[in-house]
């Protein structure tokens, strides 16, 4: 969305000079905002006026990107406060703690299997968070190059010792890992630094107020590749910063907080963070630096992040591969339906209540239901036939009977034809399949 | 969108001879009819023919507030009797109306900010009411400045394009949608917008048709409120049908129901 009136005219002098064409700066305000003129015709606005138009021009959230390559993250540009407006476009990047105390080699190898491949999807950790416990710059150095080595993916160091940082992050600064952190007493050498290797900055405040005072000072030294990080570590505090920090840069369009912000796990029990990481995730961190590091402690996670990321708008689809659902026999029944990830598990679910075992064949209708892919042309004779074949059935079961969904009993003639297969029709709410499977497969 | 309901008003003869005698019975009656109808605010005018304006408003705004906690819209040009209500109103009012002119709008934007009510602007100044969409605008943009100046929030700032009967004067239809439309980006969170809607089909026959028909054209422009008929369930129900169509409220199959229900 562009400027208003308001937010123009304030920014004018308001002198009502007539300078610029225009009877009064209200008039030339209105103007502007309506594309009608342009900001140089006015001879006495100020630089900072100037400058803070062109800046609300700009997206709320900046784009801030850590790392080169394919396995670079992106995080911010963000435009909305719920999901359900429109969408989150770039995932939470999920850091893994890694100390430089520990053996990091071994740390790194374990982390990059942090990869799971669920219902289809493919799902992995983004980044490696190093923090110099030991307080020795060169043994942070070893540390970050071995980070470097192990691992294509982008990484964090946490290090408030500028001097530590500034060895290791010269070392390795052509992966362009996120410096951590900018504070109040370290800010100018700091951001030097940041400016110097060209990587982004995190900026770390003390609560709200002083973290925007930060990033002003730090955007007047001309740096602006930051990530934002309030600096509290309560769960109730952080979710109350984060969605303050959200709602500034989009609906104020407050600049100080028009960055990517990122979150801390403070819990020592592993359920407890990853419910923690979970709150952070849901409520708008770009990035989490997590103490868990197991599979069972990830995947919840990266989960519920790819449910919390897909686009609304657009259907979600399950593969359209055929399912056994229990101890299938070549005698199973064959039950067809679409890919359409609501109707493909309420089928499931129904199947496997049925107790009898039996195959499930999603036809790929592009993930939309029964009935609207009926009426769309994408779940015919033709299309049934095709998920039959594809997923070779014939070798699967030795009858060729399918059960087609109730609410398109109107198909079985068609899909006869194509199929050659024998169609019963089956209850027309997936909630009749349990009586269904009783009456025509029971023993 | 939301109904201000236009029943307490001294240009009824009920209300009027109620003033006169200074019996209560019709006020309330309107009061409560109007809250079960589904108005959101009550407008309180105490027509042309009181004499001391500001006692007649004090005396409505008490009889009004005996009978609903509905909260009320003060509708006056005479501001003593204005800033007299709002001194008595229990819940935060609105002020209906003033114009983009000084030093009518230093008044009224002060009481506001003081009592904390909303206030209703009207997209028009000393020259009368603009032709065109881009006047009414500009005026618009006058009143969304000075209220932002007395720091009233922009929720609180309700612009009236002025509706004109579509009898005599139809072409300003497009212009008033038109107007509705760019209200809604002088500011953000932008001004809310409102209509005298009965204005539109004034001296017109079936009145009723074109006063919803006008609500729901209104509403798929931007328009959140309107000075009207609450007893119309006609009316009522256009409106929240275009409201659910406008996606402004979740669908259910008593959606009139509850439209009517959460304007309490």
């Amino acid at each position: 969305m562009g400027l208003t009136g308001l937010e123009i005219f304030k920014q004018l002098p308001k002198t009502n000079t007539g300078d610029c064409g225009f009877p009064t700066c209200l008039a030339f305000a209105m103007a502007l905002a309506a594309g009608k003129t342009s900001l140089d015709k006015c001879p006495h606005v100020s630089e900072e006026a100037k400058e803070a138009l062109g800046a609300a021009a700009a997206p709320p959230i900046k784009l801030v990107k850590v790392g080169t390559g394919d396995h670079a993250v992106e995080m911010g540009d963000e435009t909305e406060l719920f999901r359900h407006d429109k969408r989150f476009y770039h995932p939470t990047a999920l850091a893994v703690l890694i100390e430089d105390t520990e053996d990091v080699a071994a740390r790194v190898a374990a982390f990059d299997e942090l990869e799971f491949d669920r219902v289809g999807l493919h799902f992995v950790t983004d980044m490696v968070a190093l923090q110099c416990t030991s307080g020795d710059g060169a043994k942070f150095k070893a540390a970050a190059e071995a980070v470097a080595a192990g691992t294509q993916k982008p990484f964090v160091l946490i290090c408030e010792d500028v001097a530590a940082m500034e060895t290791a992050a010269t070392a390795v600064a052509d992966k362009k890992p996120l410096l951590y952190a900018a504070t109040n007493d370290n800010y100018e050498a700091m951001t030097e630094l940041a400016k110097k290797l060209e990587c982004p900055l995190a900026v770390k405040g003390n609560g709200l107020a002083d973290l925007a005072d930060l990033v002003e000072k730090i955007t007047k030294l001309g740096y602006k590749e930051l990530v934002l990080d309030s600096g509290n570590r309560e769960t109730s505090q952080v979710l109350a910063d984060l969605t303050q920090i959200r709602r500034s840069a989009v609906r104020k369009r407050f600049r100080p907080f028009g960055y990517p912000a990122m979150a801390f796990t403070t819990k020592d029990d592993p359920m407890e963070e990853v419910v923690q990481a979970g709150v952070y995730l849901s409520k708008y961190a770009g990035m989490i630096v997590l103490k868990a590091s197991k599979k069972e402690e990830i995947l919840p996670l990266v989960s519920w992040r790819q449910n919390l990321f897909t686009d609304p708008q657009k259907p979600i689809q399950v593969e359209a591969k055929a399912v056994a659902v229990g101890d299938v026999t070549p005698d199973s029944p064959v039950y067809i339906t679409t890919n359409f990830s609501l109707t493909y598990y309420i089928v499931e679910g129904e199947v496997e209540g049925s107790k009898v075992p039996a195959w499930i064949v999603p036809v790929n209708t592009d993930g939309i239901s029964v009935l609207t892919a009926w009426a769309a042309g994408k779940l015919t004779g033709d299309s049934i036939n095709k998920a039959l074949k594809e997923n070779d059935m014939e070798s699967k079961v030795n009858h060729k009977t399918l059960v087609l969904p109730g609410y398109v009993a109107v198909l079985s003639g068609s899909t006869e034809e194509e199929t050659g297969w024998k169609v019963i029709v089956g209850p027309r709410e997936a909630a009749g399949i349990g009586k269904f499977a009783k009456d025509n497969f029971g023993k | 969108m939301f109904i201000i309901g236009e029943r307490i008003n001294g240009m009824f003869k009920d209300i009027a001879q109620g003033i006169r005698e200074e019996d209560p019975t019709a006020i309330h009656y309107w009061a409560k009819k109007q809250e079960e109808g589904g108005a959101r605010y009550l407008d309180i005018n105490t027509g042309p023919a009181a004499k001391d304006q500001v006692k007649v408003m004090q005396w409505l705004v008490e009889k009004t507030q005996e009978a609903s906690d509905l909260p009320l819209a003060l509708d006056s040009t005479n501001y003593d009797a204005i800033e007299a209500g709002l001194e008595l109103c229990k819940r935060p009012a609105m002020i209906n109306s003033v114009p983009a002119e000084w030093p009518k709008m230093e008044r009224v934007f002060t009481m506001a900010a003081k009592h904390n009510s909303a206030v209703i602007g009207l997209a028009m100044n000393e020259q009368g009411i603009p032709k065109d969409a881009d006047t009414r605008v500009a005026l618009a943009m006058e009143l969304v400045a000075a209220a932002d100046s007395y720091g009233i929030p922009m929720e609180d700032l309700y612009i009236d394009p002025l509706v004109l009967p579509c009898n005599v004067g139809q072409d300003h239809g497009p212009e008033v949608m038109n107007t509705l439309r760019q209200v809604k980006m002088l500011a953000d969170p932008s001004p809310r917008t409102v209509v005298g809607l009965s204005n539109i089909s004034q001296g017109t026959k079936s009145r009723e048709l074109i006063n919803r028909t006008f609500a729901t054209m209104g509403i798929a422009n931007g328009l959140d409120a309107a000075v009207a008929d609450a007893c119309d369930r006609e009316l009522i129900e256009a409106i929240a049908t275009a409201r659910v169509i406008m996606n402004l409220d979740i669908y259910c199959d008593s959606y009139v129901d509850v439209y009517i229900k959460q304007q309490k």
